[in-house]
């Protein structure tokens, strides 16, 4: 029940990252403008906030990322003060999304969070706005609301889809697949989309895609096939899932999954691995693939992800000999942009090889909170490796789970992250105890996210 | 209100108020409180040699609210352990006590993100025998992040992301009647925030204040897999 990671699986999942990504990379950095100023028109109008009372640290994003450093920020060093934005309104969470599809968890679950409790509680203040630029020579961030100085700024936007690595590269078809078949791993309104997808079905193929590359959340297409076939299983549907797998092989957990493909979902969910899409034809329902091409009734297309455009736009973007995801130029281990100490980008629009994953984001959060508090009082610590405890849901009814641990290694001749740490365990006898152990490890994170 | 009127009030059978909490909260040690003789479900105080070594029992202490695990070693030996460092202070643990320091206490809050042990599920357990996440017998382990502590050390984190021990409760035993009360707590600050979190919830099952309402006198621990009707084993 037991085992030891296999290592060779990092490394070729990280092999794979680093082909997959700079492939797509071609036309390099685009958005950046003269050396620390992005494409921002200052106004000199001020966001409506209270005047800062000690060093201030701007937070922007509120996912797991964001949320967890200013959750952190004061309780490490209680002289900042901290200032999370984001243009979101209200929250809904990403992870555990999945098993609200099928039943197991109801959407208060996932969205009964408040921004503003979370500000109070942790003694911060909240902005909802839009970050439309940044001057980093007199560290300023631009926004709808007005602008916002900072001593640090940390940016956490998380991921955007890019739909050029799966072929599609007119703005028609891509705004079809984005409105018509959602990844559903990035806003709330595609798991509301995917939700009535999945109760709506009644029979025929829907595809469920998986990304090449270091994807955000590695198991989540693999478990929501597995929720959709639980789902088809227990309705006694005429239909079945595919899954078109970019991978040679599924990238996490993969004795897990296939006892449950094999085991439970046989006829109902067919594995297709080797499959990275080149296109699609929305109007005929067809995916392309190298050598093939896939008839679909309804499908989740999810295209390859990159560091969310904001951190483009900012000029902040990584070339592509360090990232062939666009994802930020930061130092490995402590995330400041290079050569900028008041700059951070976490969380998913980092480049290193980390899951792209909640408790990755939690726990790195949790570390960064360490780094800044030293940094404003003018002292340095020693790198911290997050953590990856990621379960999986591999059966709805009833709801069994699997699940890995995993840490991660840094080299410093390399100067890289260069696998998943020794003592890495994985638990793939899929099993109710874990089932309820996944709920609970979830709302552990909301607590600290917002409590 | 300082503290001495606290324990009055305490002492008075009166439910604490949650808005003076403040103001009671003292620095670093343990805080006294009235002690609670541990009993059985009918109010029968446990006799220390009949306490079993296979689980933990559960018992609410200082307030209703708060669940606190009594654990028997059995033929582990406990010594004291200083310069525990809490969330916000460093303590000296005193060991367990009993025959050879056996019995010890802790409640029962999973000090990394508050999982806690409810009517419906506990992913808090003491695994006698170990498990898959503790690598070691004699091991309190939470399921849902993997935290593991050693309640033979002062119920120091050992393993997964927890950085703090969990809270220990004073234990007093008297060898001449073979019993056990609980009198003292560290952490206010800890159980405040656990209050905090879990307001919503912990009105829904005490109503409101019942959660604060002061245990005294007695206090009923029962075992683990009856306080809890799942206890996922990991």
């Amino acid at each position: 029940m037991n085992e030891q990671f296999d290592r060779r699986n990092f490394l070729k999942m990280s092999g794979a990252m680093l082909a997959a990504g700079t492939a797509g990379c071609a036309t390099g950095i685009t958005g950046s403008a003269v050396a620390g100023t992005s494409a921002a028109v200052m106004t000199g109008i001020k966001a409506p906030i209270p005047k800062a009372k000690g060093p201030r640290l701007v937070v922007v994003g509120a996912g797991t990322s964001g949320m967890t450093i200013a959750a952190h920020a004061k309780k490490n060093y209680p002289n900042f003060d901290v200032v999370v934005i984001d243009k979101r309104d209200m929250y809904s969470s990403c992870f555990n999304s999945n098993l609200w599809y099928v039943g197991i968890i109801n959407m208060e679950f996932l969205a009964d969070h408040s921004f503003l409790d979370a500000a109070v509680n942790n003694k911060y203040t909240f902005l909802n706005a839009t970050v439309t630029g940044l001057d980093r020579a007199s560290r300023t961030l631009v926004t709808s609301e007005g602008e916002v100085n900072y001593d640090f700024l940390v940016l956490a936007p998380g991921i955007s889809y890019d739909y050029d690595k799966i072929g599609v590269k007119d703005v028609e078809t891509m705004t079809a697949l984005r409105q018509m078949y959602p990844g559903g791993f990035i806003s709330p309104m595609e798991h509301v989309t995917l939700k009535r997808k999945i109760q709506e079905f009644e029979g025929g193929v829907f595809v469920q895609s998986v990304p090449g590359g270091n994807y955000r959340c590695l198991p989540g297409p693999y478990e929501r096939a597995c929720l959709m076939a639980s789902w088809i299983k227990k309705n006694k549907l005429k239909g079945k899932v595919v899954i078109l797998d970019a991978n040679p092989e599924v990238t996490i957990k993969k004795q897990g999954f296939h006892a449950a493909f094999d085991e439970l979902y046989k006829g109902i969910i067919e594995y297709k691995p080797g499959m990275a899409i080149t296109g699609v034809d929305v109007e005929k329902k067809t995916i392309k693939t190298e050598f093939d091409s896939v008839q679909f009734d309804d499908a989740s297309i999810y295209a390859n992800v990159r560091g969310n455009t904001l951190i483009e736009q900012l000029g902040l973007m990584a070339p592509s000999t360090k990232s062939g995801q666009k994802e930020a130029d930061v130092d490995v281990r402590f995330y400041n942009y290079i050569g900028d100490p008041h700059v951070y980008v976490t969380g998913d629009s980092r480049p290193h090889p980390y899951s792209k994953s909640a408790n990755t984001s939690n726990t790195e959060g949790q570390f960064v909170a360490k780094v800044l508090a030293a940094r404003a009082q003018g002292k340095e610590i020693a790198w911290e490796s997050p953590e990856t405890v990621c379960y999986s849901m591999t059966n709805a009814f009833p709801p069994e789970a699997i699940k890995v641990d995993a840490k991660y290694t840094y080299d410093p001749v390399k100067d890289a992250i260069t696998g998943f740490s020794p003592d890495t365990k994985t638990w793939e006898v899929r099993d109710q105890a874990m089932g309820r152990a996944y709920l609970e490890w979830a709302q552990g994170i909301y607590r600290d996210m917002f409590g | 209100m300082d503290r001495r009127d606290f324990v009055k009030v305490c002492a008075g059978g009166t439910a604490l108020a949650l808005a003076n909490w403040d103001s009671l909260v003292l620095a670093g040690g343990f805080e006294a409180f009235p002690a609670a003789k541990l009993t059985n479900k009918i109010g029968i105080p446990l006799k220390a040699t009949e306490i079993p070594t296979g689980e933990a029992l559960v018992f609410s202490y200082p307030v209703a609210g708060v669940p606190c695990f009594l654990i028997n070693l059995g033929k582990k030996t406990t010594k004291p352990k200083p310069g525990l460092r809490g969330e916000s202070d460093e303590y000296n643990w005193a060991g367990g006590v009993g025959p050879h320091g056996q019995f010890v206490a802790y409640v029962g809050i999973c000090t990394h993100q508050l999982s806690y042990p409810t009517q419906e599920v506990s992913f808090l357990r003491y695994a006698v025998d170990g498990s898959s996440v503790a690598d070691a017998p004699n091991r309190i382990v939470c399921c849902a992040h993997s935290s593991v502590f050693d309640p033979v050390e002062g119920g120091r984190p050992v393993g997964g992301p927890a950085t703090f021990p969990l809270l220990p409760v004073r234990l007093a035993y008297d060898p001449v009647s073979d019993e056990i009360s609980a009198d003292g707590i560290i952490g206010m600050e800890f159980i405040k925030r656990f209050m905090k979190t879990y307001k919503r919830d912990l009105i829904a099952k005490y109503g409101p204040g019942g959660y604060l309402q002061p245990v005294e006198g007695k206090a009923i621990a029962m075992p683990l897999s009856q306080y809890s009707e799942v206890v996922p084993a990991c």
